[in-house]
């Protein structure tokens, strides 16, 4: 190759290289940059520039062509992410459609992917809780997976410093299984809200429903007006990206201040195929990836390498780093490299009916989505005939009831009337699920990608403890409902597959013993000092808490570490 | 979500699918080009015709004056999957064959009380095993229902003047007297 001269050997070097630019990408590379480290963020789908790239954002429902409806001809070619919450017509363009990065399901797996600078963290649902020495400690505890190698105090700092950038509104509801955070005020509960979170608390010592904490500016500090953030503007419209960067996402967020540092590179429409591993130097020295548009392959080269590609594309680049040195993947000394995934079970919901309150609504739209209810089974003890527990969703609300019936002047009239319905109630549940490894990703051996890569074959299911737990939930859930004096009480169970939930996690795990880990309590490679994952796949627990808030603090703690590691020379 | 639900439901009510083939139209052709349904101009007319008979002109515009019988169209042709298309193809045929057999007329040529009564009879007949009706024509009225009032309360017009739609509320009071709602 006539480029290949020295020169761009040191145009392709940097300090650090961090794959992926989504919900952990975005921490790692502010936080890289911070610290004065030239940075080389790489990102395998197409930029998507704060505001600029928001083609949908202030598009008015008549403006939609289908009125917000994806067409049957998308929705019959996409049956996977189809079945998402949020794939319609406003924020489809942000969403992996499935012919184009197709993959092996060994057994059904709704693989839910947002393939362009920032990721999903364009699309998430913004709820974000500590974990808490509940959730850390509950492998040891239980005996499942292993031993977690931190602590809460170890991550609690860090949960403090990522929450104050983000901004993160909720209570101090002064909770041990649901750490209080650095605030910004909450979106206050409604009244019938208020009203199960009071009755709640009379009848159950350990359960209570809170206003649900989401990373909105409910009220922004100079923090998030320093990164052109403002007030959220309760739009409620957060999947098409926030003009008001209102919600925390890296476009609004950590990638542009990452940019503005000077330090910071950003090559869009980069695969990463494998990180490079030197025998002779025992590190990794960079990644090879291939240009999505050209199918180039290109090398880059630095000092230390973060790896946050989400949770299961992570454990694809690891596995597909083979090496002399590392036949089954990079830092696989132990063989468990995509193994221990787990995931979220979203599978219960229960809907009722409050009659009364009836002179109360709201106005205006709450972006927290309404309460939240820590989990308070297996807390402190094991007490049923499952391990672990679930949080739960709660949220009341009330419609405009316009009869459709009649049509002519008539139905003109109803289609205007005021009428609100009574109040309706609703839950879902989150549940932890238990890693296992039996419950792995790998590479397929023969399918490969259109750049080459071989496809992920996916093998994860529900067990019989998420069957067990979810009857608890459903047996809780309606006796306090029923306890509140709601009505017409529905409990539903539907069957997703696994994945639908978006929180994927494992397959890299953090664990004290190189043995049966990936990463150690820093996050780092066992094997590999100067690689670091501090997505989704280093979870080694899955905790029932949504887990974005808790990868942005891993982030911040690893690449703090690292940067020290460096400055010691030991990395 | 509750409007696209009800319009489903609303489908699922009055309609079924079936599997006959759609006539050969020759026609005339519609005034909007569709990928997928074959439609000559005078069923065009006729979607247009049900369509302001739900929602008429008034003192305030109807389907026509906004379009809404072209929305009815491209959503059929968009998004609805084949069974309901050829359905709606069969079922406009059905439409009018009751309508002659009931006034001897096309439904052009009714009183507008008597396409309002055609179109009531088609709606109260909503127990799936009745008979009254052939199921393709339910689901042929059933789309043009859903979709005219999908279009209507959606529409421009209806969104600024009717029931206005905020953008940009900028609030959220969780604790609101219902009262003061109604007043807004």
């Amino acid at each position: 190759m006539a480029n290949l001269n020295i020169d761009s050997v040191k145009d392709r070097t940097f300090d650090a290289i961090v794959i992926g630019s989504g919900m952990s990408g975005g921490w790692a590379a502010k936080e890289l940059t911070d610290k004065g480290l030239k940075t080389l963020i790489l990102e395998r789908g197409r930029d998507v520039k704060h505001n600029i790239d928001y083609p949908t954002t202030n598009m008015y429902p008549w403006e939609f062509e289908h009125r917000g409806e994806m067409p049957m001809a998308i929705q019959e070619a996409n049956p996977i992410v189809n079945r998402c919450y949020a794939f319609h017509e406003d924020a489809a363009h942000f969403f992996v459609k499935d012919a184009d990065h197709p993959y092996v399901q060994e057994k059904p797996f709704d693989w839910i992917r947002g393939y362009q600078v920032g990721g999903k963290s364009l699309l998430w649902a913004r709820q974000t809780q500590r974990w808490s020495d509940f959730d850390f400690e509950g492998p040891a505890r239980d005996g499942f997976a292993v031993d977690w190698p931190i602590r809460y105090k170890d991550i609690a700092p860090w949960y403090s410093y990522v929450e104050k950038f983000a901004g993160i509104s909720g209570n101090k509801d002064g909770l041990a299984e649901l750490p209080d955070g650095e605030f910004l005020p909450a979106f206050p509960l409604n009244t019938v809200e208020t009203y199960f979170s009071e009755h709640v608390k009379s009848k159950y010592s350990n359960r209570h429903v809170i206003s649900a904490r989401c990373a909105h500016l409910s009220k922004p500090n100079q923090i998030h007006i320093d990164q052109g953030r403002v007030q959220c503007q309760r739009r409620n419209l957060c999947q098409r990206g926030c003009p008001f960067g209102g919600y925390f996402s890296a476009n609004a967020s950590t990638i542009p201040w990452a940019l503005k540092s000077g330090h910071a590179t950003l090559r869009p429409f980069s695969v990463v195929q494998e990180i490079i591993y030197d025998e002779k130097l025992g590190k990794a020295t960079g990644v090879r990836v291939i240009d999505a548009n050209t199918k180039e392959a290109i090398e880059y080269f630095a000092k230390i390498i973060f790896v946050n590609a989400a949770a299961l594309n992570t454990n694809l680049v690891l596995l597909n780093s083979t090496s002399n040195r590392f036949p089954n993947g990079l830092g696989n000394d132990s063989g468990v490299l995509g193994k221990y995934v787990a995931f979220h079970n979203y599978s219960a919901h229960i809907s009722a009916e409050y009659d009364g309150a009836k002179d109360w609504t709201t106005d205006g739209r709450n972006p927290a989505g309404g309460g939240y209810i820590p989990r308070f089974r297996n807390v402190y003890k094991q007490e049923t005939d499952f391990l672990r527990g679930y949080a739960s969703g709660f949220s009341a609300y009330r419609y405009q009831q316009r009869p459709w019936d009649g049509v002519g002047s008539s139905l003109k009239e109803n289609l205007v009337k005021d009428d609100l319905s009574g109040w309706k109630v609703g839950s879902h549940m989150m549940g932890e699920t238990i890693p296992k490894e039996h419950s792995y990703v790998a590479l397929d051996k023969t399918l490969k990608d259109q750049w080459g890569i071989p496809q992920l074959k996916i093998s994860v299911d529900y067990d019989d403890n998420d069957a067990k737990m979810k009857k608890d939930y459903i047996e809780q859930l309606t006796e306090m409902f029923t306890s509140a004096g709601f009505t017409n009480i529905k409990a539903s169970s539907d069957q997703r597959a696994p994945g639908l939930d978006i929180h994927e996690m494992g397959g890299a795990r953090m664990g004290n013993d190189p043995k049966t880990s990936v990463l150690n309590k820093w996050n780092q490679m066992h094997d590999v000092k100067n690689v670091f994952v501090t997505d989704g796949a280093s979870m080694t627990s899955t905790s029932c808490q949504n887990p974005s808030l808790t990868y942005m603090a891993f982030t911040a703690r690893a690449a703090d570490y690292a940067v020290g590691e460096l400055k010691k020379g030991n990395i | 979500m509750h409007r696209r639900t009800a319009i489903r439901n609303l489908a699922l009510i009055i309609g079924g699918a079936a599997l006959l083939p759609a006539c050969m139209q020759e026609k005339g052709k519609p005034s909007i080009a569709l990928k997928n349904v074959d439609l000559n101009a005078d069923q065009e007319k006729l979607v247009g015709d049900i369509a302001e008979t739900i929602i008429p002109k008034t003192s305030t515009p109807g389907a026509k004056d906004l379009g809404l019988h072209l929305f009815v169209l491209k959503m059929l042709d968009d998004c609805y999957k084949k069974d309901d298309q050829q359905a709606f193809i069969t079922g406009a045929g059905q439409f009018t064959d009751a309508v002659s057999k009931k006034y001897d007329k096309l439904f052009a040529d009714l009183s507008a009380k008597q396409r309002e009564e055609m179109l009531l009879s088609i709606e109260a007949d909503k127990d799936p095993k009745s008979t009254t009706f052939p199921k393709e024509l339910k689901t042929f009225y059933g789309i043009i229902k859903g979709q005219t009032v999908n279009g209507y309360t959606n529409s421009k017009y209806f969104m600024t003047r009717q029931v206005v739609y905020e953008l940009v509320p900028g609030r959220y009071n969780a604790r609101f007297p219902y009262k003061q709602k109604q007043s807004a």
